[in-house]
């Protein structure tokens, strides 16, 4: 058994399956980096990760610990400077499977807890944990309008009116495709 | 003794005792690590909101026509998603697109559907933006045109190149005024849509410098099917492409048994090579016509192969005659 540290003070403590834990490939890799030390009597400490989403962190390994490994694909590093012929490589389409729709925190007022649990799967690696999450996220932004996006994503609108308008005119251009 | 026991002992004891806290150290360092490489500065003030990487894999799974509308977010929205831009979801054009430009530094774009009726069009000058960005979230297929004035000079075609884009046309065609398209802007652009080119025009280009064209450039388009190279102003000020033997046997070895190479001015052809490309052409398998099609590929009969020489020193009736007579007569 491994035992988890939350960020909180003091700490909250969860005790979790090696098995569970090791879908983190973030703990995976530390722990196979310190192979010799006593792990079990060594908490480790999540500095970004608080008790409530660590709760939710540790009841989803646990329920998805005998689940087959997921396919690994290099992640594709994406920017201006990139000429890989990316657009050709379609990713499978995600689907949540019905456990994890009653897992995941959908109500409104839990949204916050979403992102959180969200941010807390990219920082410990836990891939399809954060697969279904964005593929609920984006399910549940798909097709709405701007300002409701950035209602529920907590975002400021930080254009000046003239950036918004060029910006507007830019997109209006392939509206019509 | 009782007294070296004891000490070895509490030397232990005090191994133990430190082992916990270089351990505590070593997973620190390792968890900070991750937060310093890959969170930003006040992530912890950023709780409520997703960040970049979760943000970009839901961006990924938006429909291609909502996420050029969440670039009106935010300025972080923005900035992820032209980060992004090469592999976020595209709105696909696969009418053509054509570009003129009767001015230089002015070009218009024009977005046409697959019956060649307008769906938008905008004219860019040097202040008002550039192509690179109004193609952004565009993948465009298709036909690409190149028609009226300068619309092939170098800086369009290196906008073309910008890595971010993703334009994948079938066919090419060049009908403009080419006199300010260097070797090696045409070349890059070339290259760059290689994977998806099946055929290249230079039909009524004009002004075409005498060493813009050769088989190393068409070379750089890859496996084509179809090559045109027919200039405006076919007098005696006709330039001579280096356009050779080489490029004709290499289209031979083109997939498709359709095929066409109607090429003007240019002497390296001799009817040797005709004839070898006539025979590799016969030797292929050619697809069924209407297996799975109208057995017509833009406009051309599948099983059609056509081969018309204006022009090219070598290639006069007669000479085709004697070295390609026997191959025409057994067919």
């Amino acid at each position: 058994m491994i035992q988890l540290c939350s960020n909180d003070d003091p700490p909250v403590s969860f005790t979790v399956p090696r098995k569970a834990v090791e879908l983190s490939k973030t703990i995976k890799t530390m722990l196979e980096d310190l192979e010799g030390f006593d792990m079990e009597q060594t908490p480790i400490p999540l500095p970004n990760v608080d008790a409530p989403t660590l709760e939710l962190i540790v009841k989803w390994v646990e329920q998805h610990q005998d689940d087959p490994p997921p396919v690994e694909k290099p992640r594709v590093e994406d920017d201006d400077s990139d000429d890989s012929d990316a657009d050709d490589d379609q990713e499978p389409e995600v689907v949540i499977p019905e456990w994890d729709k009653k897992f995941l925190p959908t109500d409104d007022e839990q949204k916050n807890q979403l992102f959180k649990l969200l941010n807390a799967a990219n920082y410990l690696e836990i891939k399809p944990l954060l697969d279904i999450g964005c593929k609920y996220v984006a399910d549940k932004i798909s097709g709405q309008t701007v300002e409701w996006v950035r209602d529920y994503l907590n975002m400021e609108n930080d254009y000046t009116p003239e950036e918004e308008a060029k910006l507007k005119e830019e997109i209006a251009w392939a509206e019509g495709l | 003794s009782m007294a070296t026991f004891e000490a070895e002992v509490g030397r232990r004891q005090a191994e133990n005792d430190q082992l916990p806290r270089a351990l505590a150290n070593i997973d620190e360092q390792i968890v900070c690590d991750q937060l310093t490489d890959e969170l930003p500065d006040n992530f912890l003030e950023q709780f409520n909101q997703l960040l970049d990487r979760p943000l970009e894999q839901v961006l990924h799974l938006l429909p291609a026509h909502q996420v050029a509308q969440m670039r009106l977010v935010s300025r972080r929205f923005n900035h992820l998603i032209r980060k992004c831009s090469k592999t976020m979801p595209k709105k696909e054009h696969n009418g053509s697109i054509s570009f003129k430009s009767y001015d230089i530094g002015e070009v218009s774009a024009e977005l046409l559907d697959d019956r060649g009726r307008g769906i938008t069009k905008t004219t860019l000058t040097g202040n008002k933006g550039a192509l690179s960005e109004l193609l952004r979230f565009i993948r465009i297929g298709g036909k690409m045109y190149f028609s009226h004035g300068l619309s092939a000079v170098d800086e369009v075609l290196d906008q073309l190149c910008k890595a971010w884009l993703t334009i994948r046309p079938e066919v090419v065609i060049f009908s403009g005024d080419l006199s300010q398209t260097s070797r090696k802007s045409l070349k890059a652009f070339l290259v760059n849509v290689e994977p998806s080119i099946r055929r290249l025009h230079f039909q009524e280009a004009y002004n075409i410098p005498h060493n813009l064209l050769s088989d190393d450039l068409i070379g750089a388009a890859g496996w084509l099917d179809g090559l045109i190279v027919l200039p405006m102003g076919r007098g005696s000020n006709l330039p001579n492409f280096n356009i050779t033997d080489k490029s004709l046997l290499t289209m031979a070895d083109a997939d498709l048994g359709s095929s066409y190479f109607c090429v003007m001015g240019c002497s390296g052809i001799t009817p040797g090579c005709i004839r070898a490309f006539i025979q590799k052409w016969m030797k292929k398998e050619k697809p069924k016509a209407g297996a799975n099609s109208t057995g017509y590929r833009y406009g051309d009969k599948w099983d059609r192969c056509t081969l018309a020489f204006y022009k090219c020193a070598n290639v006069t009736p007669a000479a085709v005659e004697e070295s390609c007579g026997d191959l025409f007569k057994k067919k």
